[in-house]
């Protein structure tokens, strides 16, 4: 347990403080904003009705469920279930095809025609009618695509030629399909066979839609069609072959719906005036029953096979329940009406509502700060030691979080716009870009081979070798089955230290948020962050320690066996070790700190710098004790309103392995070096880094080593 | 026993139903109806759901002689026996009741090719569903008398799917194009009152000879006879087939389906109704008596 908890004056927990610190505990308040997130949850919504659905009808209408009616449902749902995939390609690249029903009939026309007049072999009319199919699609796909005609309009107007084309057909070779059976066994298997119990067309959708699953998610073409019904316009400029993308879902609308039709035609083998008629309302209804955007870019397999069920167990329990046949068309209506009105808001309001559920705070006590007044009489009374810092690049850079020197004493420091700066020696006046790579550079160490190692806050942990060459390190651990949200991600690599065996421990602050909300993780207060090994010897990646508030500093100890590491929300400095006798404990070093600790690095007489980046005030440290009130402020008051830890103004102190504070460096009044988030000491000078500066700092010590070099002192000098 | 009619929302199915359930309810039949609408695929499904429900007795109305049946093959392998009323499938199942259709075809064409002696001798065909029994064979029946008669010329045979609006469409077309046509040969007044109506607008009430057929009801039939629209209208009265089912039904209920392979087909009488007999009470039955 990270807790501390509150006594009150007769060293007793206060039972109040007691029962919110229980339930906050033992309640997984941070799962349901965490589920709401993930991308199936869209599904989700379609699946609930489907059950709902099936589950009412099955309560009205007899046998509804049952093996037959199943299997017959599923038979259905298969031919029209390939019509709806189509359907919802062509709806996801952005576009609507009108003209399904058409195309149906005339592909169930082409099927019946080659196998009851012509009386070819199965084997031959199959492809021919998916052919047919394809070219009846291509023709929508040429004007669509690639002559851009509107989408509405076009599959309209071969919506009415296709008819009528049906028509004509009909007219003249209907008594004659009427008339001649065709011979095949495998014919009639197709329509009416099953496998276990279970159709043909089950097993055959079921091959298609994985297929199509793949490619709309894993596949590039599948991204790139999801990425032109986004933003034409967009996806023409990233290079994309638009017109031929959204040619070729057309086609495979056409291609999908002959498959439908050859099942349609094996089952039924009629060609009457009516097929396909209305079809594409019933399709349209599926795919945006199912959550299938009408604006594109938005859409998936699993969505168009919900909404294909849910409207044909509507479609099915209507007509079983005897009704007049017109109110098929009044229901359906009436649902796709409302299924769009839901699915729209859903769509839009997502966002916000994950957004207010996500945040869970939750408790946290830390007893009353230590005075840092002047006249405390601590280590940590304020005083003014910073005040004559002096200041490098001035100006010149942007957010030096950490600061770190070489053996040839130049000076390192990351900046915002993810760059590796270096001052040269020994006036650090010239500056030059060491690396570009991205993100925002926070803590940095050596190797014994003078890898400059970093950990890129938003990218993972990156290296940059002497003759500046950036290769990744890690960017990865491994997944925790415990955790909702992905883990394996890096989110915010913060700060990190390299032990003499090789192993790299570095902290990553939190697993709930992206870089940039870090505080909102403040807020929380839950403890989301982890410690995580990179094994330089086996390149292996994985976690150490779990469910610390926001790690941040990491410095390997005095014994080379265990490492320091501050919290910056627990106010806390903690010892691991992770090897020898001791290996896998964890002590508490400082605790109860009266401000928020950041990075931890060695001092040259054996103890440890380390830095507060803020101030606790009482204020956040009533409301850590008070998890509801801070749910509340989430949900009701604006983001910037929101309570946050103060960054504006800190320290830096000296303290030892046994947890005694040595020594405090204030800049009062914040005028030189208002906020610091870390701090070198080399030869005999303190360089102070701050995330949110534009310099960095240099102040003289006094007694201290002036032959002070960090990596020659624990590794030796080089050669 | 279940009754699966191409539509329940017009006169024919209506009154089948009607007279089903005024035989068979008072023996303890429990008689349910399924509504396709006119749709076909929607009429396949219904057949097949009730397959798997397995009532004791199916009545099939079936819309092309195709669709349903392998559906009605697969009910009697089941064994539930099927009655097929009206409009036949391919497949016999064990009772057939309803019209003749090429006798009517070669009815409505004779009263056609006679009122056209001295005309043009053009005539037109209105066809139902080009797949539907009652469209197909009464198109047999009516080149039966086409070839006895080869004086006469078919200018325009069109399927007007059993919807009047489109027959009003079709016969449109045919006027302006053959203002001196002679007789038209409907296949169902249900759809023919479209054409009757073309004929009206086009002014030519009584000097187009328009044979139909229908189910005789009093309003579709008689009423439309008494005042011209249709010059012959051939009844099939659905009364007398509603009849004819329940005995054949009741006959199959006592069996219990087990009725080996014997198959029955019961033609129903026809009667002609022209403007001599339209009058006449008993000639029609009306809907609103069932």
């Amino acid at each position: 347990m990270n807790e501390t908890i509150t006594k009150d004056a007769g060293n007793h927990e206060r039972l109040s403080d007691t029962l919110t610190r229980w339930r906050y505990t033992y309640w997984p308040d941070h799962a349901l904003g965490e589920i709401l997130s993930k991308r199936w949850m869209e599904t989700a919504i379609p699946v609930v009705v489907l059950l709902l659905v099936a589950f009412s009808l099955a309560q009205v209408i007899p046998n509804f469920l049952s093996a037959a009616s199943l299997s017959d449902t599923s038979r259905q749902a298969g031919e029209i279930g390939f019509i709806v995939l189509g359907m919802a390609l062509v709806m996801i690249v952005g576009g609507i095809d009108l003209s399904v029903g058409s195309m149906f009939a005339l592909t169930n026309f082409c099927a019946l025609f080659l196998m009851h007049v012509l009386k070819w072999p199965m084997m031959a009319a199959i492809p021919v009618t998916l052919v047919f199919g394809a070219a009846l699609g291509a023709v929508n796909g040429i004007l669509i695509g690639y002559f851009r005609l509107r989408a509405f309009l076009t599959t309209l107007i071969t919506l009415i030629i296709y008819r009528a084309t049906y028509e004509l057909l009909t007219a003249d070779y209907a008594t004659a399909i009427a008339g001649g059976m065709p011979d095949s066994e495998a014919w009639d298997f197709l329509g009416y066979g099953d496998w276990v119990g279970i159709p043909v067309v089950v097993y055959v959708y079921a091959a298609v839609a994985l297929l199509g699953h793949i490619l709309l998610t894993r596949l590039r073409p599948g991204w790139h069609i999801t990425a032109i019904g986004g933003s034409r316009r967009s996806a023409y400029n990233t290079g994309i072959a638009v017109r031929r993308t959204v040619a070729m879902c057309y086609v495979s609308s056409g291609l999908l719906t002959a498959v439908g039709g050859i099942f349609f035609a094996s089952r039924l083998a009629t060609a009457g005036g009516d097929i396909g008629v209305g079809l594409e309302v019933t399709v349209l209804t599926a795919a945006v029953l199912g959550g299938i955007s009408l604006g594109g870019g938005n859409g998936s397999v699993m969505k168009a096979l919900v909404g294909t069920l849910i409207v044909l167990l509507i479609i099915n329990g209507i007509t079983s329940m005897s009704l007049d046949g017109g109110y098929n068309r009044m229901v359906l209506g009436a649902i796709l009406l409302s299924a769009a009105a839901i699915d729209i808001r859903w769509l839009k309001n997502k966002h916000r509502i994950v957004s207010k559920v996500y945040v869970s705070p939750t408790y946290h006590s830390i007893p009353p700060a230590p005075s840092t007044a002047p006249d405390c009489g601590t280590a940590w009374a304020l005083n003014d030691r910073l005040r004559n810092v002096s200041a490098i690049g001035l100006g010149r850079i942007e957010g030096p979080e950490d600061v770190i020197l070489d053996r040839n004493d130049h000076l390192y420091a990351g900046s915002r716009h993810g760059d590796i700066i270096r001052f040269l020696a020994p006036d650090y006046e010239e500056m030059e870009v060491f690396a570009h790579i991205g993100g925002t550079p926070l803590g940095m160490a050596f190797d014994r081979e003078d890898n400059l190692y970093v950990c890129i806050g938003g990218m993972g942990l990156y290296k940059v070798t002497p003759e500046r060459k950036v290769e990744k390190v890690t960017d990865e651990t491994n997944r925790s089955f415990s955790s909702i949200n992905d883990d394996s991600r890096l989110r915010l690599a913060d700060d990190l230290d390299i032990t003499d065996g090789g192993l790299i421990f570095f902290s990553e602050a939190t697993v709930r948020f992206e870089m940039h909300e870090w505080a909102t993780d403040g807020l929380e207060a839950r403890g989301n962050g982890r410690i995580i090994c990179y094994d330089t010897n086996t390149g292996k990646t994985n976690t150490v320690i779990r469910n610390l508030k926001f790690p941040n500093g990491v410095c390997i100890a005095s014994d080379g066996q265990s490492f320091l590491f501050a919290e910056t929300w627990g106010c806390s400095v903690k010892r691991y070790w992770f090897e020898g006798p001791k290996k896998g404990t964890t002590e508490i070093v400082l605790e109860n700190l009266p401000g928020f600790p950041d990075n931890i690095n060695n001092s040259s007489d054996g103890n440890y710098w380390m830095s507060l980046v803020g101030m606790r005030c009482p204020a956040l440290d009533l409301a850590w004790k008070m998890p509801g009130f801070r749910s509340r402020m989430a949900k009701r008051v604006p983001r910037d309103e929101w309570l946050f830890p103060n960054i504006n103004t800190g320290c830096v102190l000296k303290f030892n392995e046994q947890g005694e504070v040595l020594e405090t460096l204030w800049d009062m009044g914040g005028e030189n070096h208002p906020m610091i988030t870390s701090m070198r000491e080399h030869r005999g000078y303190l360089f102070l880094g701050g995330i949110m500066n534009n310099r960095v700092g240099r102040i003289k010590l006094e007694n201290v080593d002036p032959n002070y070099v960090q990596y020659d002192k624990r590794w030796g000098k080089i050669k | 026993m279940a009754f699966v009619p191409v539509a329940m929302g017009f006169d024919l199915a209506q009154g089948w139903f009607a007279g089903l359930k005024k035989e068979l309810e008072p023996l303890g039949v429990n008689v349910i109806s399924r509504d396709p609408n006119w749709s076909t695929s929607a009429g396949a499904q219904a057949v097949t759901s009730l397959i798997s429900e397995k009532p004791d007795l199916m009545v099939v109305h079936n819309p092309d002689v195709q669709t349903y049946a392998k559906l009605l093959r697969r009910a009697e392998k089941t064994g539930i026996p099927v009655v097929q009323i009206n409009m036949r499938s391919n497949y016999d199942s064990v009772m057939y009741v309803g019209a003749d259709w090429v006798d009517i075809g070669e009815l409505a064409t004779n009263a056609v090719v006679t009122a056209c002696q001295g005309k043009s001798n053009k005539i037109a065909i209105v066809q139902g569903a080009l797949s539907a029994a009652a469209s197909a064979y009464t198109l047999k029946g009516v080149e039966n008398v086409l070839a006895k008669n080869p004086a006469i010329k078919v200018v325009s045979s069109q399927a007007a799917d059993w919807d009047a609006a489109k027959a009003k469409g079709i016969t449109q077309t045919v006027l302006k194009q053959h203002p001196d046509l002679c007789g038209i040969v409907g296949f169902w007044d249900g759809m023919d009152i479209g054409t009757a109506a073309a004929i009206k607008e086009a002014g030519l009430t009584g000097k187009v000879f328009l044979a139909t057929s229908g189910g005789g009801e009093q309003k579709g039939a008689c009423d439309q006879v008494k005042s011209g629209g249709f010059d012959l209208n051939i009844s099939y009265d659905v009364p007398t087939q509603a009849s004819n089912m329940a005995s054949s039904i009741k006959w199959l209920l006592q069996n219990e389906g087990k009725t080996g392979t014997a198959k029955g087909s019961v033609y129903t009488t026809l009667i002609p109704i022209t403007k001599a007999n339209a009058s006449v009470p008993g000639t029609c039955w009306k809907l609103s008596q069932n």
